[in-house]
């Protein structure tokens, strides 16, 4: 229960779940405790559901049916119907049957346990990744009725670019109360439920969800909904010599050509945002004008840098220090102020 | 021999007659056999609105429409955010200056209210760090 007078403090904690960082906010310090087992409990039910690295999971039990129909429960049919969900709004943009595609890559356990980009001898570069995927989202059969998922015999399904956010929403709705608000951010997807505190929530958009509110990057509040970052600058890993990412292009079945570095973009749902970001990263050039078109307030950042701000995103305050810290590599763990350090186009 | 030749033509006639039909029923048999084999190799699925990826690259906004339900923006747009955190707007309890938030939890040294910069928001290596009152905004970004 929220006390009256402690409505507009904020009480936080952060702990590691789905192999990334949870941090809870909640309005009230005394809800805290109960709101973090709720979080917990909810995130691990879908750890166990939908993970790809743990064996035991119920998505690893699917991916290995190989043609055949296998018995899901209701949290992995909800999963996915989100996962192709995202794949219908997105023209396929999305796709949750690029598993095969990032294992081929070599995201095959968790990102923390691989190579570190540069690490592995650049003479042992392979050929181009293959894999079948183009239009993959469409070959799975997904019967509510008999609670069954039938997954083609090579097609792996990957719940990465929907579930984390997914759960973000999940766990605050769960969390929330009419009285009391929450926000729930999973490795950078942040979902909000309840009421927000005077002056919203504050979220500090930037490269990588790992820094802390001195990099650069812009802060904004959300009284609502969820907003969602994607970048190609971050889970980066080597493969046979090459540089990798996590955002994997379904025409090509490779990591996407980044033309944007990160795109933050705020909706409804921590779930559409991200639905949103994922896509953009794979539309290149086209993104900006489909996030206007959708109504979706977005930052997109280029590989050098520049930001662009559509569909009502707001602009970001002059920075005397502007030209620090810019393009390149984001640095980590700066020390400085919250104030922006992007340079504003329009 | 002619009347042999002719039996034997008709014979070797009639047994090709027989061989075509063979033939023919099993090419249509192994057809259905195969489309079969086919259609539960390769299922599909029912599409109710158009969903193909084709040109979505060069005309973006279609696939979101076409399709069931769109990407909901939010209520509000996110607004830009100045340092004054609510936290420090309206306190009216216990503590008396913001700066000194985080004096009354004496076990969460890393928690201080008035230096966002330093490690308060995500730490990961801590497992089960104690909940803290915080000021400094979450960090959303690529994971």
């Amino acid at each position: 229960m929220c006390a009256p007078s402690s409505i507009d403090r904020i009480a936080s904690a952060t702990w590691e779940a789905l192999g990334t960082s949870v941090v809870l906010q909640s309005t009230s310090s005394a809800a805290l405790a109960s709101a973090r087992a709720t979080v917990e409990a909810e995130l691990d039910a879908i750890d166990r559901a939908c993970s790809r690295f743990r064996a035991d999971s119920e998505l690893s039990r699917v991916n290995a049916g190989a043609g055949r129909a296998v018995k899901a429960g209701p949290l992995l049919i909800d999963a996915l119907e989100v996962a192709l969900r995202a794949a219908k709004l997105t023209g396929g943009d999305v796709d949750p049957t690029v598993g095969q595609a990032l294992e081929l890559a070599g995201y095959d356990r968790d990102w923390q346990l691989l190579a570190p980009p540069g690490a592995e001898a650049q003479a042992e570069r392979p050929g181009p990744i293959v894999a079948r995927l183009r239009s993959g989202w469409q070959t799975v059969a997904l019967d509510r009725a008999s609670a069954t998922i039938r997954v083609p015999a090579g097609i792996r399904l990957d719940l990465g670019a929907t579930a984390k956010a997914w759960a973000a929403d999940r766990a605050a709705a769960a969390a929330a109360s009419s009285d009391c608000g929450v926000l729930v951010a999973i490795g950078g997807d942040v979902a909000t439920a309840g009421p927000a505190p005077a002056g919203g929530w504050r979220i500090r958009v930037t490269d990588d969800h790992r820094s802390d509110c001195s990099a650069p990057g812009q802060t904004v509040s959300i009284h609502s909904g969820g907003l969602a970052t994607s970048s190609t600058a971050v889970r980066r890993w080597s493969h046979g010599g090459q540089t990798m990412h996590h955002i994997i292009d379904p025409d090509t079945g490779a990591p996407v050509r980044a033309t944007w570095r990160t795109v933050s973009v705020a909706a409804a749902s921590c779930t559409d945002a991200n639905i949103a970001t994922t896509a953009a990263l794979v539309r290149a050039e086209a993104a900006a004008a489909w996030l206007a078109g959708l109504g979706l307030p977005a930052r997109l950042v280029d590989r050098e840098g520049e930001v662009l701000a559509v569909g009502g995103w707001p602009a970001e305050a002059p920075d005397p220090v502007a030209s620090v810290g810019v393009a390149g590599a984001m640095p980590i763990g700066l020390v400085g102020s919250c104030e922006p350090r992007v340079r504003v186009h329009a | 021999m002619r009347i042999h030749t002719t039996h034997t033509r008709d014979a070797a006639l009639r047994e090709l007659r027989r061989i075509n039909r063979w033939m023919i029923a099993g090419s249509i048999v192994l057809t259905g056999v195969l489309s079969d084999v086919a259609a539960h190799a390769f299922p599909g699925k029912t599409i109710k609105a158009t969903a193909t990826k084709g040109p979505s690259a060069s005309q973006p906004s279609s696939s979101a429409e076409t399709s069931t339900g769109v990407l909901k923006p939010p209520a509000q747009a996110p607004q830009a955010s100045t340092e004054s955190a609510p936290s420090q707007e309206s306190t009216p309890s216990q503590e008396s200056t913001p700066s000194q938030e985080s004096a009354p939890a004496n076990e969460s040294a890393p928690a201080q209210e008035s230096a966002p910069a330093q490690e308060s928001t995500p730490a990961p290596s801590e497992e089960s760090a104690p909940s803290q009152e915080s000021s400094a905004p979450v960090v959303s970004g690529g994971s």
